[in-house]
């Protein structure tokens, strides 16, 4: 469905990416992690036809970007709604932009009232929203159309609870209908919880990719026990079950705390850092 | 089941389609606009309360003063009016919602359409009230030729709009956009004499009020109002050339962003 190839793009003296290579196919959704800076949004808004590479190539579906305007659902970083509009109102807008008419947009409404959980303020301008719901109503208006591809760049930032389990199950949702997904996020476990293939971009490439096991097979967590006595003890491990079973045996004082740490992502960028290492 | 089916509509179909959407942006920029309208409504009553106060004095001033009050505060207030465009379009910025139209299947001269139609519609209105106002209230004398007056009238708006365009795409904030939209509001329509009759004012500034969009506007105006066609013509003529330049430029600006590229 996606193709980008070999992207180049540069903002001034800046490269935002350098040969920045991602593929999603339809019923994928690729979770697209990386730190601040690492070029997610600009690939994002290229997909979009919103900025232009300066080289490389992107396809979608085989088109051009510039081909593919309305085949393409977005959800920007930041919160881009009209503050004195309701949600139904931005859901009519953007469903009529996409060119549903009468029952298709007022089911697309429906159906995207109950998944994302918009019943209880669909009626009520943006403004007076909070952000969870602010982020919820922007993801409404990029799925409102059901695009071919999705493109939801950090779309639980900052988002609570209720919020983030209705976007991942309506993202799982729509790629299992065969949309493909592109999923920008700092927060690992959603994306293990999506299932997603995971691209980690630094200094505006792909530096790795595969599912979390793949990626943090052999990283190591941590185990953290606390005595009663306020005594701690830390063990830096790739078996975590093991190590905290050993510990506990070994324990000569009452335990008052005991935390265990999968790898992170902070974890699998420091790791990707050495092995990237000249 | 994905709704994007490839489906490619044909010539009758796709113009169909397109103002589908051109309705759409309007209805949304409609809504919006009356949800908000206090800087619209003090553009229209504050002219009519200062034609009420000065036309005394146009009329002791100047012959044919209930014109010029009438004429001179219509053109001046509506120059005022060029920050309601500004702002409108301006906020599509600062919302951020002008990228989330563009990624849509609406290009760029829909968006165009669909976000300035109910602005246009707002100026027209603005100018056909206060004209009206003139007649019933101040004495103005109804005009012959009203296709001539709304005519004018669509021009002058036409011009506004086009510079209200440009100035949003030019400018980096509202603050921005409101010192350069007030000050030169003020200073393009008195220089062009809607504030104090032309007549009134120094030699240098009778030369220097050619430069202005509300001096053309007004000799529009107040040649379409006593049915003056011809007179009506050549300033017609002027503003179409000021809002086809400043309205290309604009249509430039705005159908490329304002993304982070510096494709300003």
């Amino acid at each position: 469905m996606l193709h980008a190839i070999d992207l180049v793009k540069r903002y001034g003296p800046v490269l935002a990416l350098d040969g920045f290579s991602l593929s999603v196919a339809a019923g994928e959704i690729v979770g697209l992690v990386g730190h601040n800076g690492a070029g997610k949004t600009t690939f994002v808004e290229i997909v979009s036809y919103l900025i232009r590479q300066d080289a490389g190539h992107v396809t979608i579906d085989g088109r051009p970007p510039s081909a593919s305007r309305g085949r393409v659902g977005v959800a920007p970083q930041h919160i881009a709604l009209y503050p004195s509009v309701t949600v139904r109102e931005h859901l009519n807008l953007f469903g009529k932009l996409a060119g549903l008419r009468r029952a298709a947009l007022d089911g697309a409404i429906e159906e995207l009232t109950v998944a994302l959980r918009l019943g209880s303020f669909i009626d009520r301008r943006t403004a007076g929203l909070s952000g969870g719901q602010q982020r919820r109503v922007q993801a409404a208006t990029a799925l409102i159309h059901r695009p071919g591809l999705l493109l939801l760049d950090e779309p639980t930032a900052g988002a609570d609870l209720e919020t983030r389990e209705a976007m991942l199950d309506v993202v799982k949702q729509r790629a299992g209908d065969g949309a493909a997904i592109v999923y920008t996020t700092h927060y690992l476990p959603e994306l293990v919880e999506l299932q997603a293939t995971i691209a980690v971009a630094r200094s505006g490439k792909i530096i790795a990719r595969g599912t979390y096991d793949e990626l943090v097979d052999g990283l190591p967590g941590e185990v953290r026990l606390i005595h009663d006595n306020e005594e701690e003890v830390r063990v830096s491990t790739t078996q975590p079950a093991a190590t905290l079973i050993d510990l506990l045996g070994r324990a000569e004082r009452p335990i008052s705390t005991i935390e265990v740490h999968n790898p992170s992502l902070d974890d699998l960028y420091r790791s990707l850092a050495v092995s990237d290492a000249p | 089941m994905l709704l994007d089916t490839g489906y490619r509509p044909g010539p009758t179909a796709a113009l169909r389609e397109s103002l589908y959407r051109i309705r759409a942006l309007a209805g949304n920029n409609t809504l919006i606009r009356l949800r908000d309208p206090g800087q619209t409504i003090s553009y229209v009553v504050m002219p009519m309360v200062l034609m009420l106060v000065l036309k005394p004095l146009y009329v002791r001033a100047v012959e044919g003063g209930t014109t010029k009050v009438v004429t001179g505060l219509l053109v001046m207030f509506s120059v005022f009016a060029i920050s309601i465009a500004g702002n409108a379009i301006l906020a599509e910025r600062t919302w951020k919602t002008w990228d989330r139209l563009r990624v849509s299947r609406a290009p760029a001269a829909e968006l165009l359409i669909g976000k300035t139609l109910p602005i246009y519609v707002v100026m027209i209105a603005q100018q056909s009230i206060l004209l009206v106002y003139g007649c019933l209230v101040i004495g103005l004398p109804v005009p012959g030729n009203v296709p001539l007056v709304l005519g004018s009238i669509l021009v002058w708006a036409f011009t506004l709009l086009a510079i209200g365009a440009l100035l949003a795409a030019i400018v980096r904030s509202h603050g921005e956009l409101s010192v350069i939209a007030d000050v030169g509001a003020l200073t393009l329509s008195s220089l062009g004499g809607a504030l104090v009759p032309l007549s009134l004012m120094p030699e240098w500034a009778q030369v220097a009020a050619q430069l202005s969009p509300g001096y053309w506007a007004l000799k529009m105006l107040q040649a379409a109002v006593v049915g003056d066609t011809a007179g009506t013509m050549l300033p017609a003529a002027i503003l179409l050339g000021i809002a086809l330049v400043c309205g290309v430029f604009a249509i430039r600006r705005l159908t490329r962003g304002w993304g982070r590229g510096g494709l300003l």
